[in-house]
Formats: structure tokens, C-alpha cells, sequence
């Protein structure tokens, strides 16, 4: 699985995002770590702090973002996967523009309902005139 | 396998399994669509509707389906968030529908990937910080006008303190608006 740039993970991520849209059912599922692996920078474990290279880090270590249509084994032709990397000093930009394409993405969540507040303001508003 | 009430709760809590363990502990995110739950109630309201209208009883059938279809909910979207850490097991989970979230979450993502990559600062942590420094500044302001003598000490330690003494002011003036909010609303009464 290779890793992609910012730009082609975001519009990969945003046609994944379209893909559910348009079928009404299934999934995304999107997971962020830290990426250790092949990383020359964390210090060796010795045997006062056996747990140094996974505490103390001499630098920040990049992010890894993995991104996938939920599809499991019994649909592995399907399946898409994206994963990319981002290095500490891109971590602001990166979500910015993460959370753009989610809000994007996510469009059947329930939009803000502004009703209910409208109707609990004029009780509030006719209860104590009331009594 | 909590699921956690409030999102702020399962932040707090992440953060500190992030905390003790920031490299194994990732964070997934799962966006579900599911089918209305509630199908639209059969016909029968249309067919009232339609009776008294007494539309040709054959060609109604045809169209209330197709009504139907534009009437049933859009399918219901789900966003789960979860902190899983495979070494020890630990899962805690946030799930909410609320659209209004979505921008609010990913801003906690992004504070936790902060954590998680090793940057330094957090924004829980920078919020307890200035918390912390707040307190301390007014501590040093109470010393520094107990003694109030050192006229070169008096500039710096006075800024502590002023930056100090500007957060509980701040506060005092956001509670002060909520129980001005209150008092109206009484007045209004």
C-alpha cells in the first residue's frame, strides 16, 4: 500500500465520501497513528527506561492517516485504501482540511434542529406571562 | 468498551491513555450509513387524503410508492469515534449523529495527533498551563504586594501578576454575563 500526497488523499478520501452517498449504506472508516515504523529517530531501549523508544522520542514523529471503504474480506475487490503521512510541522494544515472533506463527507449525520429551540423559547416566553 | 456521553469526557480520557501510551494507541473514525429505521407508516394517511379527493382508486396505488420514495427519511449517518490501544486493550468510544460535531471532533483528532506525533504543545495542556501560570501569577502578585519593595523586580513580577489576575477576572466577567442572562430573563417575568 503505498502512501499518497495530502491532495490525492483528500480527493480519494472526498470520492470514498461520494461512493457512500450515492449507495445510502455502508461505511468509512478512517485511523490516525503514529507512525514508528522505519523510524530512525526514537532513542534504543535500555534497561533503565526499556520503554524510551515508544515515551520519549528525541523528535515528533509523523502521523499516519489511513483511510478505507469498510469493506472487508468477503469484498476485497472493492475495497479501497488510502493511507498517507503527515510530518509534525504539516499537522495544523492537515486537519484543517480533514475536517473540511469530513464535514463534506458526512452528510447524513442529522443537520443542527433548530424547531425544537424555537418552540421551547416561546413556552419560555408564554409560561410566566401564563402564570 | 465505553461509550462515553459527552465528546469533551472521551478527549480528556484519550488523551491520557495517549499519554501513557502514544505509540501504540491509534484513533479510528467510522462513518456508518444506515437506512431510515423508520419506513414511512403505510399508506393509509395518502389514502385518506387521496379518498376524499377521489382520484381513481387503481392509479393512486402506483404513486404513493413513488410518493414514498421521496418521502422516507435520507439514510441515517453515524460517526463512532475509538481509542484503541492493542497492548493493553483499552477502548473508548464517542458516537454521535450530530452534524454539528463533525467540525469540533476532527479539531480533537488534530489535538490528539498532536499528542500522538510528540509536538510539545496540546490544547488541554496549553489550557491548564495558562490555568496553572495564572495561579501562580497571583500567588507572586500577593508576595510581590506584601513585600512591594524592589522597584527593579516590581515591573516583570507586576506583569506576572496582571497576567495572572487577568484570567479570574475573565472568568468573573463570563459568569457575571450568565447571571445578568439569568436576571433579565427574570426581569422579563
Amino acid at each position: 500500500m503505498s502512501r499518497l500526497t495530502h491532495d490525492e488523499f483528500f480527493t480519494k478520501l472526498a470520492d470514498i465520501f461520494n461512493s457512500r452517498k450515492a449507495k445510502a449504506h455502508g461505511a468509512v472508516l478512517l485511523t490516525q497513528k503514529r507512525l514508528t515504523f522505519d523510524q530512525t529517530t526514537t532513542p534504543p531501549p535500555d534497561s533503565t527506561d526499556p520503554l524510551a523508544d515508544l515515551l520519549h522520542p528525541t523528535q515528533p514523529l509523523p502521523l499516519l492517516i489511513r483511510a478505507t471503504n469498510g469493506k472487508g474480506k468477503a469484498d476485497r475487490a472493492a475495497k479501497v485504501k488510502l493511507a498517507t503521512v503527515v510530518q509534525p510541522d504539516e499537522l495544523a494544515g492537515f486537519y484543517a482540511r480533514y475536517a473540511e472533506v469530513c464535514k463534506a463527507g458526512m452528510a447524513a449525520l442529522k443537520p443542527r434542529d433548530r424547531t425544537k429551540r424555537k418552540a421551547k423559547a416561546k413556552k419560555r416566553k408564554g409560561g410566566p406571562v401564563l402564570a | 468498551m465505553p461509550y462515553y456521553a459527552k465528546s469533551e469526557d472521551w478527549l480528556h480520557q484519550s488523551s491520557l491513555l495517549l499519554q501513557a501510551r502514544p505509540s501504540t494507541t491509534r484513533i479510528t473514525t467510522r462513518y456508518h450509513l444506515k437506512p431510515a429505521r423508520r419506513t414511512p407508516k403505510p399508506n393509509n394517511n395518502n389514502k385518506k387524503s387521496e379518498d376524499p379527493t377521489q382520484a381513481a382508486p387503481p392509479p393512486p396505488p402506483p404513486p404513493p410508492p413513488q410518493q414514498d420514495g421521496g418521502e422516507t427519511k435520507p439514510p441515517r449517518g453515524h460517526l463512532v469515534l475509538k481509542t484503541y490501544d492493542p497492548a493493553s486493550g483499552v477502548t473508548l468510544k464517542y458516537k454521535t449523529s450530530k452534524a454539528a460535531e463533525v467540525t469540533r471532533l476532527v479539531q480533537m483528532l488534530g489535538t490528539l495527533g498532536r499528542r500522538m506525533a510528540g509536538v510539545a504543545v496540546a490544547e488541554g495542556e496549553g489550557e491548564e498551563g495558562q490555568g496553572g501560570e495564572g495561579m501562580v501569577g497571583v500567588v507572586e502578585g500577593g508576595e510581590v504586594g506584601g513585600g512591594g519593595s524592589g522597584s527593579g523586580v516590581q515591573t516583570p513580577v507586576g506583569g506576572g501578576g496582571g497576567g495572572g489576575k487577568e484570567l479570574p477576572l475573565l472568568q468573573q466577567q463570563q459568569q457575571g454575563g450568565g447571571g445578568g442572562k439569568g436576571k433579565k430573563k427574570k426581569g422579563k417575568r
